[in-house]
């Protein structure tokens, strides 16, 4: 960005009138929808017509469904394929960024982990199905080889395959800022820690990881989002006995029963909130979503 | 009732039209792109139609070629949420002449003025008086207040697909088979696929317990709370029995499960068995005949009140005529199993156009299915009147 343009917005950014105009913009079209959600979500639903008379209803009506336990459900595999995502991502990041020399292999590994965004992710998933199932590729080698005596049956339509599904699709969306953050540690960084006289864990505890913190942090939200969100591997490997929110949501939405899908979405996002939130606690020191740009930026 | 005293319904909402917004313009970019100038110009013009897309021809060229009157439509799914939304929110009436839908829809749209009623003396609709009262005055094209709001199109009776060596019943597939041995049998136990839809798969559990005296049940397709509640117990106990293989979704799903042996029984479509025995050789999969009854489902035309004061009338009736006529009921029933009304002209057809035999005598045997099957209850609904206790017990089954 030629440092003209820059220098303006650096001067802008402090203006009051420039942060009051975006608090205002950023307020209509972000807080305001959500604010009618929640307002919608104390509304109720009979015989397909809204009623537009303030009650609980809609709310109890979350605990006695069940639809309570959907969205704590969906919670948990959500964080679960992140902790798994970010478990995976970060050592390959780490490689990826500091320990891969090729530059041909790097472009090439970078290239593999944009594949995703390209594919259709039901394509992707359904393929699952002829491999995990009770007549598929798995059993009928672990049956052929008298490993076993009959299919397992938990490899399909459980939440391990749902699980099993999303990781391959959720991979990118974690290891690239994570490769990003750490390939904007300096290298004399890490050979002063050596230097020093640190041992490898302790330059990856004290420099490497605090380091690439935001990297993680961002990671952690573009993983966990879309994460909850999931629906294709839910649906297809699922088999209906791991409900999550988005299929919950579309039953509702059968029944044009609004209030209910806005009931369940202002509580995911109070509870997402509240985890961000959370994290942004627990990382402040060594992290912040700015942390990341402004260094790219240096 | 006393809270509909001061609501604001969605149908209000439409009017101030707080909703018209994406339905409109994907609909309307899609007529666009269909091709085609406005409808508010002369006669002649096509009839525009927006439905579920089971009720099309696999070519509507064959119908101009009939009637001279060309066919642009629109597809939906068969989400009464999406139909309900485009053609109440959206108005979709102001550039479509016919809806194509489930049975339901008539009871909300018929009485709020938003389907027109059936000119029954319309000297286009030549075949009405004709068309028996099974289907023309069934509760799938009339409203509960007795409104002729639509003409019956297609219609079939939905049930089961199994493979008759694992059920061990008759390898005719001639058996009336108990949804017992889908809901409860240790034979089927953990090898049964049961569809996820709660308008599909919950009255036909209902129907189960009450044809064998379990549940006092009053209506199957719109429960109250409590019997929809003790239905569903019963779901539970079967599910945590480990009964069910897998809830499924979608129609594809439906010919993998079956083409792959995943399962042994599964509640779906007709045409998905019929897809499945292509891959693995006529008569392995049968569609159940069923000793308690059936998911009787029909799909009505009901024409949009705007299309009334258009000038392409008579055109629109034309195709109504249509939908009673044998040409269509012919293609229908042999492409997809379907039946409908005047199956009859549908044969007629068939032989006056130099059909096989073998597809003649489809038709016939189809004709044959349908009154068998036709004679034991229950006519489905898409809009029961407690849908959100239904949907609500439904999640409870879900997530047990």
């Amino acid at each position: 960005m030629p440092k003209k343009i820059w220098n303006w917005f650096v001067l802008a950014s402090g203006n009051v009138w420039v942060i009051r105009t975006f608090v205002l913009f950023w307020s209509l079209i972000v807080l305001l929808p959500l604010m009618l959600l929640l307002i919608f979500s104390f509304f109720e639903t009979k015989s397909f017509v809204t009623i537009y008379k303030p009650s609980l209803n809609t709310w109890v009506s979350l605990f006695d469904s069940g639809r309570f336990e959907v969205a704590l459900r969906t919670l948990r595999v959500a964080l679960t394929i992140t902790m798994i995502e970010l478990l995976i991502a970060f050592p390959f990041a780490l490689w990826l960024a500091k320990g891969c020399k090729s530059r041909t292999a790097k472009a090439i590994f970078l290239a593999l982990l944009t594949i995703p965004f390209f594919l259709d992710i039901s394509s992707r998933t359904i393929v699952w199905r002829a491999i995990l199932g009770q007549n598929g590729l798995i059993n009928t080698v672990l049956l052929e080889t008298g490993l076993i005596s009959k299919p397992v049956e938990w490899l399909l339509y459980s939440e391990f395959s749902v699980h099993f599904g999303m990781i391959a699709p959720h991979f990118p969306t974690m290891v690239l800022p994570i490769y990003l953050a750490i390939s904007l540690i300096d290298d004399d960084l890490i050979k002063a820690s050596e230097d020093l006289g640190a041992s490898p864990l302790q330059t990856l505890s004290r420099v490497i990881i605090p380091l690439s913190m935001p990297g993680v942090l961002a990671g952690t939200v573009f993983t966990l989002g879309p994460a909850l969100a999931a629906w294709i591997e839910p649906g297809m490997l699922g088999g209906g006995f791991v409900n999550l929110l988005s299929h919950s949501i579309e039953s509702a939405y059968t029944a044009l029963r609004y209030p209910v899908v806005a009931a369940l979405s202002a509580f995911t996002i109070v509870v997402l909130a509240l985890l961000l939130s959370a994290v942004l606690v627990l990382t402040r020191r060594t992290a912040s979503m700015e942390g990341l740009f402004r260094r790219m930026h240096q | 009732m006393e809270d509909y005293s001061d609501i604001k319904t969605q149908f209000d909402l439409s009017r101030r039209d707080l909703l018209k917004g994406m339905a409109t313009a994907t609909a309307v970019g899609a007529l666009t792109a269909a091709g085609g100038a406005s409808l508010a110009q002369a006669s002649g013009k096509p009839v525009r139609a927006y439905g579920v897309t089971t009720a099309q021809l696999k070519d509507w060229g064959i119908m101009k070629k009939s009637l001279g009157v060309d066919m642009e439509f629109i597809g939906t799914d068969n989400s009464v949420g999406v139909f309900l939304r485009d053609v109440v929110a959206s108005k979709l009436g102001d550039e479509v002449d016919i809806f194509i839908f489930e049975s339901g829809t008539e009871d909300i749209l018929g009485p709020k003025g938003i389907y027109a009623k059936i000119d029954e003396k319309h000297p286009e609709l030549t075949l009405w008086d004709r068309t028996a009262d099974d289907w023309k005055r069934s509760a799938v094209v009339t409203s509960k207040d007795g409104g002729q709001y639509g003409v019956p199109v297609i219609g079939n009776a939905d049930s089961f697909g199994y493979f008759p060596e694992k059920l061990g019943v008759s390898k005719d597939g001639q058996d009336d088979v108990s949804w017992a041995m889908f809901f409860e049998s240790d034979v089927t136990r953990g090898r049964v696929a049961y569809d996820q839809t709660w308008t599909y798969s919950l009255p036909v559990a209902a129907l189960f317990l009450k044809h064998h005296g379990r549940v006092k049940i009053n209506n199957v397709v719109d429960m109250t709370k409590e019997e929809a509640s003790k239905v569903v117990d019963y779901l539970i106990e079967r599910k945590k029995a480990g009964q069910f293989r897998t809830l499924h979704s979608a129609f594809e799903e439906q010919i993998q499960l079956l083409s792959n042996r995943e399962i042994d029984v599964i509640n779906c479509w007709e045409p998905a068995t019929k897809e499945a025995n292509k891959a693995l050789g006529d008569n392995t999969v049968f569609y159940a005949y069923t000793e308690e009854g059936y998911f009787k489902w029909g799909h009505g035309a009901y024409v949009a009140s705007q299309a009334t004061s258009r000038d392409n009338l008579d055109n629109v009736y034309k195709v109504l005529n249509y939908f009673l006529g044998g040409e269509y009921r012919a293609h229908q029933a042999r492409d997809r199993g379907y039946a409908g009304p005047n199956l009859d002209l549908g044969v007629k057809y068939a032989k006056e156009n130099g059909w096989s035999k073998a597809d003649i005598d489809s038709l016939t045997a189809n004709q044959a299915k349908i009154d068998r099957k036709f004679a034991k209850p229950f006519v489905s609904t898409t809009t029961p009147e407690n849908s959100s206790v239904m949907e609500d017990e439904w999640q409870r089954f879900l997530n047990a």
